[in-house]
């Protein structure tokens, strides 16, 4: 077993060349990255140039706003950033999963629950060692991220019950224990919708430039985005993952562990995801409340899938769409756009990142049926 | 208070005296609450209240939505104040924390929190007694539903109410709405439900419908857009539904048997007003209950004749008696759940 097979591949990422320097192998994953991902959004552009030009708008003018509202300052680039911290966790926890060859939806149940736990913990750690005080939570959130995805794991591990299935009704369990622990138990007295107590001073993760709020959660997100592509690369069991990936059966037949692939894909997304749901409590929120997540388990997917799991891809289409949502809202301030067009934006990304993705798929099985039909 | 002042309107029906004295008048900016633009209900009342306020006064404004209006919220709010904004109304709760730094920051800019209350010289809170409304839908129910001389109106002393979702927020609606229900006539039963949603009218239809087979004929909905299909239930059943926020009595004339104001368009729409006249009142929170108009039932346009000039003279008595204080409404969001309702 020297090489994974990548003929047929579900889920194959490109492999770069390991012998070449790191630079031009970076420069290398980002010109493919561009590649890939260049066509859905540019396709996106184009869609929502249609909108703008029939609602009366001038797409040059309001795709230049966007751009400056995104990166013009340094402030507003922060903000950009600030957007882009949860949903690099989830793209991470998301690619994680998927070059196992796992389709797990289950990241938002995590984000969500592990938000909820790190702002419940974090709201008690009044006292605590500073290093202390953000530690505690964000191991809360991290193990309550894995624990949503611990029964779909199991389920797919052993008896094979498709994860799709499986995760998607996890989020809405989460979302329904999550709004339940809130009103029983956490609600904070005086907030007039569901909504924990403040987090500790101390458990808040500080911001890299106040006031911007870009967080030394962002630096998290960072540090395991380079832990993800170590251990894809270097470690066995990630070299596992891209093999079970590629060719589930052959992997089998060649001896591969990969019943704990999968298990490992599932309960690291998890993990991931939870880490993720708790920098954002106290990075960001400081607490739980209702639209804790705006979909970030979601967005994350389409970065993962548009990204074809590449770290650097990850990060491209991380910052991408938190400009949208930074610039999104604060374009309003100038110009009469509703937020629905950086709906379709996103949308129209979303679904062409997945088309592009499966139109190889699909192209090889069509000429295999063709190929099948010739007499 | 800040209502009344409005409605007494001495000071300045002419705008030009005011606004054009302030040269350095900036323009205003709404911030839009989860839910965005199109809810039929709080975001759309107040964003009417803005657009007239800012018509009324020569301002200019624009409203501000995001899909991710939590975690979002104080870079937008940031980005209003390094534009240099006059008032910036913000609609959502969750920013009750992060709101007074961002004004402290920005003390050339008047802030408004609307439905929490944040500090700040520089800003305004406004909170509405919405418990005090339900009591007199709730006692209005209650007398009603043994008023079996109204066709609309059965044998059982049944009435229901609905939430949107179950939180301290919507069970401040509940509670005061089952209060006054059992102040009224302790015999009457209240049934409730969830409908966990918003936005979807068949949902809202599916849970009314429930309650009247189980013997209601009057439901108060208190969930946005769902309260809609219990209307349509309502009026397809032949019994009553009580609507909420903007006046929805037409919505089905006969069938509504009032509305739940909660004026958030007026609370908007006055507080841009004083912003224009140079009173903007920062440092204050402004409690809208009945005694300020800021909600209250609704005038019986379509339902005065089956209702009966005696209970609306009770309805009346019972309001006074809430203004003077004789009658304490229990506030779930300050006080927690009383033990007659434990929010399930």
């Amino acid at each position: 077993m020297t090489s994974a097979p990548t003929q047929s591949a579900p889920v194959e990422p490109d492999p770069t060349p390991a012998g070449d320097p790191p630079l031009q192998r970076i420069l290398i994953a980002t010109g493919r990255v561009a590649r890939h991902a260049g066509l859905p959004v540019v396709i996106a552009l184009l869609v929502g140039a249609v909108v703008l030009l029939a609602t009366g708008n001038d797409p040059i003018a309001v795709y230049g706003r966007l751009a400056t509202e995104a990166f013009g300052t340094p402030s507003r680039i922060n903000a950009t950033l600030a957007a882009t911290t949860p949903i690099l966790f989830t793209a991470i926890a998301a690619a994680f999963a998927y070059r196992a060859g796992v389709f797990t939806v289950g990241v938002e149940g995590s984000f969500v629950l592990g938000g909820l736990t790190a702002a419940v913990i974090g709201a008690n750690m009044g006292g605590f060692p500073p290093v202390v005080a953000v530690i505690l939570p964000l191991l809360g959130a991290t193990l309550a991220g894995g624990l949503v995805a611990a029964v779909p794991a199991v389920l797919r591990a052993v008896w094979s019950v498709d994860e799709v299935v499986t995760t998607l009704m996890f989020n809405f369990i989460v979302a329904g224990l999550a709004g339940w622990a809130v009103q029983s138990f956490f609600q904070e007295r005086g907030q007039a919708n569901s909504a924990t107590a403040y987090v500790a001073e101390n458990a808040e993760l500080p911001a890299l430039a106040p006031p911007g709020q870009t967080s030394w959660a962002l630096i998290i997100g960072l540090l395991l985005l380079i832990g993800y592509a170590v251990w894809m690369r270097r470690s066995t069991l990630g070299f596992e993952f891209r093999a079970v990936g590629s060719a589930p059966r052959f992997s089998t037949a060649q001896g591969l562990r990969v019943r704990t692939v999968l298990l490992t894909a599932l309960l690291g997304a998890g993990l991931i995801g939870g880490l993720g749901g708790g920098s954002h409590a106290l990075g960001i929120v400081h607490r739980y409340s209702e639209g804790f997540s705006a979909s970030f388990g979601f967005t994350g997917i389409a970065i993962a899938l548009l990204a074809r799991f590449n770290p650097i891809g990850i990060l491209v289409g991380a910052i991408l769409f938190g400009a949208l949502n930074a610039a999104g809202a604060t374009v309003q301030l100038f110009i009469n756009l509703p937020v629905q067009l950086i709906d379709i934006l996103e949308g129209t990304v979303m679904i062409f990142a997945v088309a592009v993705f499966a139109f190889p798929r699909l192209s090889k099985r069509w000429a295999a049926r063709s190929e099948r039909r010739r007499p | 208070m800040l209502l009344l002042s409005a409605c007494s309107g001495t000071s300045s029906d002419s705008p030009s005296g005011s606004a054009g004295g302030d040269a350095a008048l900036g323009s205003a900016a709404l911030v839009v609450a989860q839910g965005g633009l199109g809810d039929e209900s709080y975001n759309d009342l107040a964003y009417k209240g803005f657009q007239q306020g800012l018509t009324d006064n020569g301002l200019e404004g624009t409203p501000i939505e995001s899909d991710d209006v939590v975690g979002q919220g104080e870079q937008i709010l940031r980005r209003a104040g390094d534009e240099g904004l006059g008032v910036v109304v913000d609609l959502e709760y969750s920013h009750a924390e992060v709101l007074p730094t961002v004004a402290a920051d920005y003390p050339n800019t008047d802030w408004v929190l609307v439905n929490a209350e944040a500090a700040g010289d520089n800003v305004a809170s406004v909170l509405f007694q919405e418990q005090e409304g339900s009591y007199l839908a709730g006692a209005l129910a209650a007398l009603q539903t043994v008023n079996t001389s109204d066709p609309k109106i059965n044998a059982d002393k049944v009435i229901g109410v609905i939430g949107g979702t179950q939180s301290t927020g919507i069970d401040k609606f509940l509670v005061g709405f089952i209060q006054g229900a059992r102040d009224t006539d302790p015999s009457v039963k209240v049934l409730t439900a969830y409908s966990n949603d918003f936005a979807d009218p068949t949902k809202g239809q599916q849970l009314a419908q429930s309650m009247f087979e189980q013997g209601a004929d009057i439901v108060y909905a208190v969930a946005g857009g769902t309260g809609a299909g219990v209307i349509q239930a309502a009026k397809d059943a032949g019994h009553y539904a009580i609507g909420v926020d903007a006046n929805q009595d037409g919505v089905a004339p006969g069938s509504v048997l009032t509305s739940m104001l909660k004026k958030t368009d007026v609370a908007v729409e006055t507080v841009l007003k004083s912003y224009a006249d140079g009173s903007f009142p920062g440092g204050t929170t402004i409690n809208l209950g009945l005694a300020e108009d800021g909600v209250g039932l609704s005038d019986f346009q379509y339902t005065k004749d089956a209702i009966g000039q005696a209970t609306i003279d009770k309805v009346d008595a019972l309001k006074q008696k809430i203004i003077d204080g004789d009658i304490k409404v229990w506030n779930v969001v300050e006080q927690g759940y009383p033990d007659y309702y434990s929010g399930n």
